[in-house]
């Protein structure tokens, strides 16, 4: 999805913006100018749906909330110079409202779905009744009238500008924001919430930037409104042109910047002249929506896909060094205290005491149900432990969230190899590279993406295709996804890494690879590995000690010949007695 | 006893009544199909719209029963053909989808009656005495007539062969077919049920709400919340859901203005979500 030169399409779509009130005349021109400032509002909910895949149903609460502010701003301030400085926060008001809300409602983790989309358009229900009811603010039903327009700029042809600039405006920030690591994370986000979270990122806070940006795009579109239309009723809050909204993003194409805009300015002209001529119209727009929805995800910009993949940029520029992740690097020390834990009525750890105190490849061994991958679900955090202790360096890790659990340098590959597939391999190797070294200003800038480590260019002499930097996750193989899994939990330099069966259907030759990856890596960053394993040829193979989990506990430790002359591990697996 | 008490008191029970037998059609489609259909309020509207056009025709109210169960029905058999089925395990997109629905059925009825409100007279006027204390006739119907639905229901899902088949689909929908359980059919009887219960809701309410095509965004809302409060899966947690919303959302409305009500009922919905995520009475 990379864009060939955006700053050459932007430039291209200015001279077009520039040139349409010439063929179009006064009349177009001005509805024109409307439907660009719904459009600003439409890129965010293209960004929040298409990118960071939650839906908001209430967006026009902050285009309203804004288009008052200004509005009010405008009539008592008029023609003061402060307007400069009041007009954009008044949009800004709007973002701050939004990421507020965003940060209220995504704290519980994994939150994205119905319980959002239901809130927000709530919320804008309950914005328009405010709207509507506060009299002697908002002029209730009837709104605020006579907004005086811009200072200098009130004239047809200006407000066509203003608007127009607006557009360029939130395009230009919407793309670099886009290319950016922070629009890489809100579409890994999207694919795969728990996977993001174990590399280290606060998906809830990604959720709540990506909602409040919306909400200033939103707020641009509002604060501009009020002085081009010269007055705002409670409807600019409410439901109908939140709908409308959302309707727009989805027939234009969510998924790419442009889409959203297409479809305001398309649908929405369109739906101006045509609802009143045709009694049907807005019958026939949601039919639209509803066989976007279902057929043509892409939308109406889906269909110049090809068309942008042909000029996608091949050029590749120069590497640049990643910094060192910070904190400690020695390997970590592992302490697992009497844990119990439970699911429901299932009790999966049953005073769990296991200890990891120096560096070195341990596998955990035991039958279906032992409790294995639950031991690494409650390493990162994401099994809560009714009794007991888990320490990290002697500190307890016990209540502390995955994101952080896992910044103290724990790495983890999931059994079933978890890699973001909609994403390019080079996209997917650079998340892992910014787990734990890329700050928060970091995310705003497009340069990280060429970030690379000395770790990284091994990796790859080993392993050809995680060259192939333009290359979809989605089209690798099994096997070469187990790969790029097992080399980003090994990218993010960890000095505790989990894995899960990292040789889960791979042929005897990528096994052995893997193997040998394993060693390498265990001895190049000096870390605790612990490899969960049912192939216990890979267990003599790879393992100093093993440990033998049983109904959540802990059976048998020792080496592997140890192991298999212990009478009760003998036991549990032929299924003799329990 | 005090007549303005017994008054009162009844008033809480027939909003926790009436929110109950509102919010149950989608109680039933995103509890056991874990669909969530935004377009639960506009099939609310299209029975109150059925009770409408019964009395516009001079027809008996009750006529608007059936007519309601058929039209919703009807409708709902096609949506799950045509929506719901093709993204069974999607659920954003069913929720996007459904909401598709939603916009198309209002637009379709304001297109075809108009914006106007229309109202339903009362089919039962005058009062009975409860305890010694008037109340509309019609208000005492409703709460009997809610009840008994969700008795027959909770009855007829316990007892029942086919609510056995339904518990088996919602456990374990693979083991379901492979047993030869006819888990699709199920699935769309259990939606098009759901539909249904949602119209009937629609036909009770008319007479006391002015009718529009804009009416069911508020019921979609108080529903999804009763449900997130009260938590999926048992009538229990339904009657608490109903309980908590209907009665927070009454004693603030009537205590200060419907907006202070409608704030409480939202900041009530993201506390559950914080602390109690899968509500009061949620299924193990």
């Amino acid at each position: 999805m990379r864009l060939a030169t955006p700053p050459l399409q932007l430039a291209g779509l200015a001279a077009v913006l520039l040139l349409l009130p010439l063929g179009l005349g006064d009349y177009w021109s001005y509805q024109l100018a409307l439907y660009y400032l719904y459009a600003v509002a439409a890129l965010g909910i293209g960004l929040c749906w298409g990118r960071a895949g939650f839906l908001p149903l209430g967006q026009a609460m902050f285009f309203g909330l804004s288009g008052y502010l200004s509005g009010l701003a405008l009539i008592a301030f008029e023609g003061s110079v402060w307007l400069i400085v009041l007009l954009p926060l008044a949009a800004l008001a709007s973002g701050a409202l939004a990421y507020a809300i965003g940060t209220l409602v995504f704290r519980q983790r994994g939150e994205s779905g119905p319980y959002f989309s239901m809130i927000t358009l709530a919320l804008s229900l309950l914005a328009y009744q405010i709207a509507n009811s506060w009299d002697s603010v908002t002029g209730g039903f009837n709104g605020l009238k006579g907004i005086p327009g811009l200072p200098g700029l009130d004239s047809f042809g200006a407000a066509y500008y203003v608007a127009a600039a607006a557009l360029l405006l939130a395009l230009a920030l919407t793309t670099w924001v886009l290319r950016a690591p922070l629009g890489i994370l809100w579409a890994a986000l999207a694919q795969n919430e728990r996977r993001l979270v174990l590399f280290g990122f606060n998906s809830n806070q990604l959720k709540a930037v990506a909602f409040g940006l919306s909400g200033l795009l939103a707020g641009i579109g509002g604060a501009l409104y009020a002085p081009q239309q010269g007055l705002v009723t409670p409807q600019l809050c409410g439901f109908l042109l939140s709908a409308d909204l959302v309707i727009w993003a989805a027939v234009g194409g969510r998924g790419r910047m442009l889409g959203p805009v297409l479809g305001a300015v398309v649908v929405g002209a369109l739906s101006s002249t045509l609802r009143v001529r045709f009694q049907f119209w807005e019958v026939l727009v949601a039919a639209l929506f509803i066989a976007v929805v279902l057929l043509f995800p892409q939308g109406i910009v889906g269909v110049f896909a090809p068309l942008e993949r042909r000029f996608a940029s091949r050029r590749r520029r120069a590497d640049l060094g990643a910094p060192r992740r910070g904190g400690a690097q020695d390997a970590a020390r592992l302490v697992i205290d009497g844990v119990s834990a439970q699911v429901g009525e299932v009790k999966i750890l049953d005073r769990l005491s296991l200890a990891f105190e120096r560096p070195g490849i341990f596998c955990i061994i035991g039958p279906n149900g032992a409790g294995k991958t639950s031991t690494f679900n409650l390493l990162t955090g994401e099994l809560a432990a009714a009794a007991g202790r888990v320490e990290l360096d002697r500190d307890a890790v016990t209540g502390i969230a995955p994101h952080r659990i896992v910044r103290l340098g724990v790495g983890r590959k999931f059994q079933i190899p978890t890699v973001f597939t909609d994403l390019s391999i080079a996209d997917n190797l650079c998340i892992a590279l910014w787990s734990g070294r890329a700050s928060r200003a970091d995310l705003l800038r497009p340069r990280l993406r060429r970030w690379s480590s000395p770790m990284l260019a091994e990796l790859r002499q080993r392993y050809g295709f995680l060259a192939d930097a333009t290359r979809k996750a989605a089209e690798l193989s099994h096997g070469e996804r187990q790969i790029l899994e097992l080399a980003m939990a090994l990218l993010t330099e960890p000095r505790l890494l989990l894995l899960d069966e990292p040789c889960a259907g791979l042929s005897p030759e990528e096994t052995q690879q893997v193997i040998e990856v394993i060693r390498w890596a265990s001895r190049r960053l000096g870390a605790t590995v612990i490899v969960i394993e049912h192939d216990i040829s890979l267990v003599k193979e790879l393992a100093e000690e093993v440990y033998v989990l049983h109904n959540g506990a802990l059976l048998a430790q020792g080496t592997v010949a140890d192991i298999q002359s212990n009478p009760a591990v003998q036991a549990i697996y032929v299924g003799a007695q329990k | 006893m005090d007549a303005l008490l017994v008054t009162q008191s009844i008033n809480v029970v027939y909003g926790i009544a009436t929110l109950a037998i509102l919010a149950l059609g989608l109680a039933v489609i995103f509890g056991l199909l874990g669909v969530l259909n935004l377009a639960h309020g506009e099939l609310i509207m299209l029975g109150a719209y059925c009770a409408w056009v019964t009395q516009a025709h001079g027809w008996p109210f009750l006529a608007a029963v059936p007519l309601a169960l058929a039209v919703c029905g009807a409708l709902g058999a096609l949506v799950e053909w045509a929506l719901i089925r093709p993204l069974y395990r999607r659920p954003f997109d069913t929720l996007v989808a459904t909401w598709g629905l939603s916009l198309l059925l209002r637009k379709s009825v304001e297109a075809l009656f108009g914006l106007g409100y229309k109202s339903v007279s009362m089919p039962l006027q005058g009062t009975v005495r409860v305890l010694d204390s008037p109340y509309p006739a019609y208000r005492v119907a409703l709460i009997v007539l809610s009840v008994a639905v969700l008795a027959a229901l909770i009855l007829w899902y316990g007892r029942s062969g086919t609510g056995t088949r339904i518990k088996a689909m919602v456990g374990n929908p693979e083991l379901a077919q492979a047993l030869g359980i006819p888990v699709k059919r199920l699935a769309a009887g259990t939606f098009v049920v759901g539909c249904c219960l949602a119209g009937l809701g629609g036909v009770m309410v008319a007479p006391l709400v002015p009718v529009q095509p804009y009416m069911g965004l508020d019921y979609i809302l108080q529903s999804f919340f009763v449900l997130v409060v009260g938590g999926l899966g048992s009538v229990l947690g339904l009657l608490s859901g109903a309980a908590v919303i209907g009665g927070a959302n009454g004693i603030v409305s009537a205590l200060f203005n419907a907006t202070y009500g409608y704030f409480t009922v939202l900041v009530l919905a993201i506390l559950f979500l914080w602390l109690r995520p899968r509500g009061i009475y949620a299924r193990s």
